[in-house]
């Protein structure tokens, strides 16, 4: 009885055996086997990656961008939502940091060395 | 929709701290009571109580890096910066011993007659086990770094097997101390020689025993394709560990086998 169930098994092992190899082979990568980020990533981190590759930073990762903070070229802030709080270091080293909150429309000047700031909305990746 | 606007995890809240403080008061008081009244079983159960905080911490962690992908870039980054500053903080425990160690034999006291090793003290052969235990933590050195290489270029067979012979050549190596703990000539307690031997090898072993686990969970988890080839930390940090088990030893083989003899 014992025996009758053994080769059962043994024969409906090696059945399946043969239908794995398949299944090894397209488990998801190229050659080696081992999975990349553009195929296993998940979640936020995915969400970073694609948004990275399209080249925006939507999640203000990298260092702000430099702007000369004149009329034509001001300081570019983005925001989720139709304002946002900025922080003026006028000059390098001062102490006092000018807070004021930033509106969408029209760039605004800082209250204490004048330069523009102005608003950019945009969307968080979903 | 996302919910949040940067990029870092704010973790949900979780019982393991709890039930890790818990555990480490059961075992420090149940240490005690060990002491004056003979009893094991707070100690026991504090025991029990930290490694399951670990498996469920851990385990937890895991879900949310892996499964869930809350480890972005910032969030690797500031794990390295945790696990670096992790073993800068074992790098200063071992400083302890290795001070101790140089104390005690660079003027070695009358007690001992004057010299290093102390009278009576027979050191082991540094040219026969020790060396061994050199090559082969060498050696694993060599394969945790080829599995590190396997990982990045996609190479999972080779993976597989790099990161078990490293586990395996980490269990030869606790093996052959056990060997040479049982068969030497002194014991811990046998003066300054013993305590500075015992101590300083024994938390190198455990060590090793700790970054043994540690490799073998992520042996595991490469075989559940938890790792990509661009993203896995978790393994580098093993590997970081590993590494530093390897340059501890290595002080010591040449401090305290070799110079010591």
């Amino acid at each position: 009885m014992a025996a009758r169930l053994l080769l059962r098994s043994a024969v409906r092992a090696a059945v399946t055996r043969r239908a794995s190899p398949a299944v090894a082979l397209t488990r998801g990568m190229a050659a080696g086997g081992i999975p990349t980020d553009e195929e296993q990533a998940t979640g936020l981190e995915k969400k970073i990656m694609n948004a990275m590759k399209a080249g925006s930073d939507p999640f203000n990762m990298l260092k702000p961008k430099e702007y000369a903070g004149s009329k034509s070229d001001p300081h570019l802030v983005p925001s989720i939502t139709n304002k946002r709080i900025v922080g003026c270091v006028c000059e390098e080293d001062n102490t006092a940091v000018v807070w004021f909150w930033l509106h969408e429309g029209e760039a605004q000047r800082c209250p204490s060395c004048g330069s523009h700031y102005k608003l950019v909305p945009h969307e968080l990746p979903h | 929709m996302a919910h949040q606007a940067h990029a870092y995890h704010m973790v949900d809240p979780s019982p393991w701290p709890l039930t890790g403080a818990i555990a480490a008061l059961l075992m420090t008081s149940g240490l005690a009571i060990w002491f004056h009244f003979h009893s094991t079983v707070l100690m026991t159960l504090g025991l029990i109580l930290l490694l399951l905080t670990m498996y469920q911490w851990w385990r937890d962690i895991i879900r949310e890096g892996t499964f869930q992908g809350h480890h972005t870039p910032p969030v690797q980054k500031g794990l390295r910066y945790g696990m670096i500053l992790f073993i800068t903080s074992e790098v200063f425990f071992f400083l302890g011993f290795f001070w101790a160690f140089y104390h005690s034999s660079l003027a070695p006291t009358p007690e001992l007659g004057g010299c290093w090793p102390p009278t009576g003290i027979t050191p082991l052969d540094p040219f026969e086990v020790p060396l061994l235990n050199t090559a082969v933590l060498l050696a694993s050195g060599v394969t945790v770094t080829w599995a590190h290489h396997s990982i990045m270029e996609g190479e999972r067979k080779q993976a597989i097997q790099s990161l078990t012979l490293t586990i395996l050549l980490g269990l030869y190596f606790t093996a052959l101390q056990a060997t040479e703990y049982y068969e030497a000539p002194f014991t811990i307690a046998d003066g300054v020689y013993g305590s500075t031997f015992f101590v300083a090898t024994g938390f190198h072993g455990l060590h090793v025993i700790i970054g043994s686990t540690f490799l073998a969970v992520c042996l595991l988890r490469q075989v559940q394709y938890h790792f990509t080839s661009e993203h896995h930390f978790g393994f580098e940090a093993a590997a970081w560990y590993w590494h530093f088990v390897d340059v501890v030893w290595l002080f010591l083989y040449v401090s305290i086998y070799w110079w010591g003899s």
